[in-house]
């Protein structure tokens, strides 16, 4: 088990730059997830730490130990495929043991037949075989060890990835977006298996996924990534409650985060050109950006900051999600009710929503978080 | 719902039975092309093999097993058996592995594997007749370009080797004329026709190997190539490599044209290149004697469907996962 350092990494494929200076520190025992959208290079980055890419400048080191130029086999970390790239001429049993195989048995004491006569190999494969029933059986795959992958299932050729990575302890496990081929129900159930494995083991993850949901729900901090760069490395909370940058909360949080256009006049903030009565201390005049959670708009009892018909809504069960077509507007507003309020919530019906200006995330007009802003109720200047 | 399941249940024995017509309609002019140009001529045969029939003539008479009984007993044919195992044994293990060899390498080129694959593949494509002639030349005994080059080596350091210092005394061998040398130089031959084939067999196999599991091998600790060729590449090929090794032992089985081109007179110096197919045609074309040749044909035959056969069965049990 070891701690992890990515120290302004960069890589570029001929003209284009995948990744441009990400820079990551990553304690002993952490769960890091690396999340975005494809194509934002968290899976190069997961492969420069593999081994497996070369990265074109910047350095990565594994417990204090600079591993850049070492090669993948060399540096003793283990990897789940998003294919699972299992062996499929072997059994279960033996595709977990190839790493230990690879490793503990020298060339000649691997081969078919006359290996196992060899001198100091039948006690090695002793070990080999316990320590794969430990793994099958921490993993509930038990009962699989003889089949080839070609006779299981989805979730259970995943449970075999993992088996193989976690037979022997390596100094951290990456995992290329592991859940994306399991259906709906089962990622639900991998996800919290992979997270308990994790506090089990105590050992370094470092999860690749483009799905917020599982990012959030695993790790203990997450990395949002996009066009190559890390925008945002902090806990799941913080990530979702204070983002730093538009694009951090436009991905995490689902249904996606309302962003609506703000003016500021003479410390006066105006939405849609309309003044809502609230004051801005401590920002600029000019345009901001105001990001609002489903869950901070509320249908409003009386004097609505927002008017407009609700255009679709989606009944979960526990919540309601009604997306409201502003008046005069193009955009749509989500936001969140009780299911006590889907009587309101008709196809066609004129609703008002309303929100707490403190519960609402400031950017400016390129999408920088705006900290230092405080919203007051207004407080008429000549009153003053 | 029981009302209509009442009413479905009569109707359903005769769509089965109209599909079933159409399907055997369907199927009828394959069946009645397989009877007509694979079985009854294989029947036909089977059938000639054990009398002694000659074309033109009105009536033939049965002769039982004596067909065969010569087959096993006559020198010309145990000749037969020995030319034609030795190139089968020789040929098809190197074919097989060169084409493996030459589609890894070419497979591990970037940019000039084309070149290597067109290269590689013009012995297939090029008439084997024609390049037969080419052969023909360059093993002349005399004016050979083979037999010039070895030549060269006499008075240098390379006299050591016994097989040139013995051609500088003696004169260098025959080749085509040399009972020990014709079926070798054939299974040469063979060998040089036929990889290319196997590699384009292969490199398509390649293409099927997943990219993502040599990264598995990677991370597993496989670090030479040998140890990746073991893991991920040669059990991936398991298909590939059934397939080839019983096309190359068919096609090793059917060689012809070559000994007809070099030896139109008769399988060559003593026999030693009398191989089936030649002797299939020796007596079934050439000397008409139309019960011997089908007895060979049966033979051969029964060869290539015990190969087939066995492919059937590693396909099945073995190499698929």
């Amino acid at each position: 088990m070891a701690g992890l350092s990515i120290n302004s990494i960069t890589k570029r494929f001929g003209e284009t730059e995948v990744l441009r200076d990400v820079t990551l520190d990553i304690a002993d025992a952490e769960f890091v997830s690396l999340v975005g959208p494809s194509g934002c290079g968290k899976s190069t980055l997961l492969r420069i730490i593999a081994g497996l890419e070369d990265p074109t400048g910047g350095e990565i080191a594994i417990d204090g130990e600079a591993v850049t130029g070492m090669r993948a086999a060399d540096r003793n970390l283990s990897m789940v495929f998003q294919s699972y790239a299992l062996y499929p001429h072997l059994t279960v049993a033996e595709n977990i043991a190839v790493p230990l195989r690879m490793r503990s048995l020298s060339a000649g004491q691997r081969l078919p037949v006359i290996g196992p006569f060899l001198p100091g190999s039948k006690d090695k494969r002793a070990e080999i075989t316990a320590a794969v029933k430990d793994a099958a059986e921490m993993l509930e795959i038990g009962a699989l060890l003889d089949r080839k992958p070609g006779q299981l299932s989805g979730g259970q050729r995943q449970r075999v990835a993992l088996g193989r990575a976690l037979v022997r302890s390596p100094a951290a496990f990456l995992l290329d977006e592991p859940l994306s081929n399991l259906d709906a129900k089962l990622r639900v159930q991998t996800r919290a298996e992979i997270a308990q494995l994790h506090r089990r083991l105590n050992a370094t993850f470092i999860y690749v996924t483009h799905d917020q949901v599982e990012a959030m729900t695993m790790s203990d901090r997450i990395a949002v990534m996009m066009d190559g760069e890390i925008l945002q490395c902090d806990s799941p909370s913080i990530i979702y409650e204070d983002p730093n940058d538009i694009r951090v909360a436009e991905f995490i949080g689902s249904p996606k985060i309302n962003i609506l256009p703000v003016e500021l006049h003479e410390r006066t903030l105006s939405l849609f050109d309309k003044p809502v009565g609230r004051t801005a201390i401590g920002a600029k005049a000019g345009v901001y950006q105001l990001g609002l959670r489903p869950e901070a708009i509320h249908l409003a009892k009386s004097d609505p900051l927002l008017t407009g018909t609700v255009a679709h809504v989606e009944n979960l069960g526990a919540e309601v999600f009604a997306q409201v077509e502003l008046a005069g507007q193009t955009a749509r507003v989500t936001c969140r009710a009780a299911p006590a309020a889907r009587d309101q919530l008709r196809l066609g019906a004129e609703i008002g929503l309303s929100f707490d200006l403190a519960d609402a995330l400031i950017f400016d007009a390129d999408g920088k978080r705006q900290r230092g802003v405080e919203v007051t109720l207004d407080q008429p200047v000549e009153a003053a | 719902m029981a009302v209509i399941d009442s009413t479905a249940i009569p109707r359903k024995p005769t769509q089965v039975n109209r599909q079933a017509r159409t399907a055997w309609g369907l199927a009828t002019p394959a069946l009645a092309l397989m009877f007509l140009i694979l079985l009854v001529p294989v029947v036909v045969a089977a059938v000639l093999s054990f009398t002694n029939y000659s074309l033109g003539n009105s009536g033939f008479d049965w002769v039982g097993f004596k067909n065969y009984g010569r087959l096993f007993t006559r020198s010309t044919y145990e000749k037969m058996f020995i030319a034609t195992f030795s190139y089968v044994v020789v040929v098809v293990p190197v074919s097989v592995a060169l084409g493996l060899g030459a589609a890894l390498l070419v497979n591990s080129l970037g940019r000039f594997g084309d070149v290597y694959k067109t290269i590689y593949f013009l012995p297939v494509m090029a008439t084997l007749l024609a390049m037969a002639i080419v052969w023909e030349f360059m093993l002349h005994p005399t004016i050979g370009v083979i037999n010039q080059t070895l030549e060269m080596a006499c008075g240098t350091v390379l006299e050591v080797i016994p097989f040139v210092a013995k051609g500088c005394a003696d004169g260098f061998p025959l080749w085509l004329g040399d009972k020990d040398y014709a079926i070798w130089v054939l299974c040469f031959i063979g060998i040089w026709q036929g990889f290319g084939f196997n590699m384009v067999l292969y490199l398509a196999g390649l293409t099927a190997v997943h990219r993502e599991l040599y990264h598995a091998a990677e991370m597993d600790g496989a670090k030479s190539a040998w140890e990746w060729f073991r893991l991920v590449t040669w059990p991936a090929l398991g298909p590939t490599t059934v397939f080839v090794v019983t096309i190359s032992c068919i096609r090793a089985f059917q060689v012809f044209d070559t000994v007809e081109a070099f030896w139109p007179q008769g399988g060559g110096p003593n026999k030693s290149t009398y191989v089936m197919m030649f002797a299939i045609f020796e007596k079934g074309v050439q000397q008409n004697l139309i019960g011997i040749g089908s007895a060979i044909t049966m033979l051969f035959l029964v060869f290539v469907m015990f190969l087939t056969l066995i492919q059937r069965w590693l396909v099945e049990r073995k190499v698929h996962y």
